[in-house]
């Protein structure tokens, strides 16, 4: 088979291609439209009736509730409770995790004696605890926060304890042959090297710290936007339902850009890659 | 006209490696016989190189020496006195960059006299004069994210002079850099150790980089890990040349590299064919 020389090279025009990056306004086009093609599946489901509307509320109702529920009544002291009991119970996990991940990460020994005891208590599911829990605590705070508490802090020993680990041994020799001893080793390259990571396992795992706080509102609370959805299931009230899955939903997506800034603004110097 | 300048080495001998052999264990018990019965001393501003196929050993050696890695048996003196763990009186520069990425090009170079509680004024000027030294005054305040290889691999130079070393190990320190910037490289050590007073021990595995920095060069063998051959580079004549090209143009230079190329040759393992 002979090619024709004279004829043009033509691009292949393929839309979708292995690995090829698409164009920044065509990601962003793209990116929008899935949001376009929910809410009219959804609005059009609820125009022709398909859904049963007292289960299926049209999305702009649901706003409505929301605007509704923001400007009066429970609903915004529900929304603080809410984060009070993830930021209090969050900060508690990683005062003891990133300190002890940290240790494990760098001395084998502290390793050796934490890990097995750690490693095991992630293959328990938090909510197991709550029966005990409730026991335990009351049904004050505590066990709500408890149950946070131990959602997160074993997963995040392990992911500081693995991100420390990934300090390369070279910087730790440098250091060495520089003289440091190992408490200087450990505060000037250690910590100053997995920080970074840090504060991203740290954004995961808040993300996780949610789904828990849902979880123990639901179960076990008469306040929080958990337990705001579980009375209005009993009135049968799928817009506010609703209207607090997307706040939770938003509030996640706040404390996530907020801790990629936070990322940005600590960590600055390995975000200006010149040359 | 070739730049050359007279070595000023002396007869004072610095580094001892006497009799120095390691065995590893592997996981399933059985032992490896790295290196054995090495044997070698380094005078006073000597700088010399380490060579050898790959897998001979030369790095496990100069990990030795770092302090970094402990020998089964054997015993090494730096300046009469026994080497038994890693100190800033054996600084070492790795093949990866280790440029610490949160602290300034300025903070950097401080960091080992500030581990050594060098005065702040002090680390500072000191700090400014090998950061000149490497020609990175422009980029003192920067961030090594925004450094390429070659000038972090400056950075390293300078941090670990400025800690004042009595020996500056080097771990194929050029080795990641295109050969442009290798060669550059390998000219600014020349120039470096023109205007400091440095004992260099480098391991490479480069013949060219070889024969155009060392004063000697130890060659090793493999299996396990001895010495071959060590002497001086005799085309030289004791001095350092500065610009690679003359180098390559002197009288006996191919006949060195020559040379070389066969003893790497003998140590190749026949079951490669």
């Amino acid at each position: 088979m002979s090619a024709d020389l004279n004829e043009p090279i033509r691009n292949s025009a393929r839309r979708v291609t292995i690995r090829k990056p698409v164009s920044r306004s065509t990601s962003i086009l793209l990116g929008i439209a899935i949001w376009v093609i929910f809410f009219t599946a959804w609005e059009l489901a609820v125009i022709y009736e398909s859904v049963n509307l007292l289960l299926v509320p049209p999305p702009e109702k649901v706003l409505g509730t929301l605007y509704e529920l923001l400007i009066g009544g429970r609903f915004p002291g529900d929304i603080l409770v809410s984060v009070f009991r993830v930021l209090a119970s969050f900060a508690g996990a990683c005062l003891l995790a990133v300190p002890l991940g940290i240790l494990m990460g760098t001395f084998p020994a502290v390793e050796s004696f934490f890990n097995p005891f750690v490693s095991a208590w992630r293959y328990l599911p938090a909510p197991a605890f709550i029966p005990i829990l409730l026991m335990w605590l009351g049904t004050g705070e505590g066990p709500k926060l408890a149950l946070l508490f131990i959602g997160v802090v074993f997963f995040l020993i392990t992911m500081v304890m693995d991100y420390t680990r990934q300090v390369r041994i070279e910087l730790i020799e440098t250091s060495l042959t520089l003289g440091a001893n190992q408490r200087q080793v450990l505060w000037t390259v250690i910590v100053p090297a997995v920080l970074p990571n840090v504060v991203v396992a740290m954004r995961q795992m808040l993300a996780v710290s949610w789904t828990y706080l849902v979880i123990a509102e639901i179960v076990a609370s008469t306040t929080g936007i958990g337990a705001m959805m579980m009375r209005a299931r009993r009135f049968l009230h799928t817009d506010e339902i609703m209207a607090g899955i997307l706040v939770i939903g938003l509030l996640g997506l706040l404390f996530d850009v907020l801790f990629r800034w936070l990322h940005r603004v600590l960590f600055g110097y390995l975000y200006n890659q010149g040359r | 006209m070739p730049s050359t300048n007279t070595l000023r080495q002396t007869d004072i001998t610095k580094l001892i490696v006497e009799r120095v052999g390691k065995v590893f264990t592997l996981a399933d018990g059985q032992e490896i016989n790295a290196i054995s019965d090495v044997s070698f001393s380094v005078k006073r501003n000597e700088y010399c190189v380490l060579l050898g196929p790959s897998g001979c050993g030369k790095s496990t050696v100069l990990r030795m020496i770092a302090g970094l890695e402990t020998p089964t048996s054997g015993t090494m003196l730096l300046d009469d006195e026994l080497i038994l763990g890693p100190d800033r009186d054996r600084g070492m520069i790795f093949q990866n960059y280790t440029s610490f990425d949160w602290l300034t090009v300025e903070k950097n170079v401080e960091y080992g006299m500030k581990c050594n509680g060098v005065p702040a004024k002090e680390r500072k000027e000191m700090a400014a004069d090998f950061i000149d030294l490497v020609r990175l005054t422009k980029f003192k305040n920067a961030y090594p994210s925004q450094l390429s290889g070659g000038m972090k691999q400056r950075v390293a130079i300078a941090r670990t002079l400025a800690n004042k070393p009595g020996v500056l190990l080097m771990d194929e320190p050029f080795g990641a850099l295109d050969a442009e910037t290798r060669w550059n490289m390998q000219e600014l050590m020349i120039s470096i150790l023109e205007s400091t007073d440095t004992t260099v021990v480098m391991v490479t595995h480069d013949i060219e980089e070889a024969l155009f920095l060392g004063d000697r060069i130890v060659f090793f063998s493999s299996h396990p890990g001895t010495i071959l051959e060590d002497g001086p580079v005799a085309f030289k004549k004791g001095q350092r040349i500065g610009v690679k090209e003359d180098a390559l143009v002197m009288k006996g230079y191919v006949e060195a590299e020559r040379h070389i190329m066969a003893l790497m040759r003998s140590q190749r393992p026949t079951t490669d064919e």
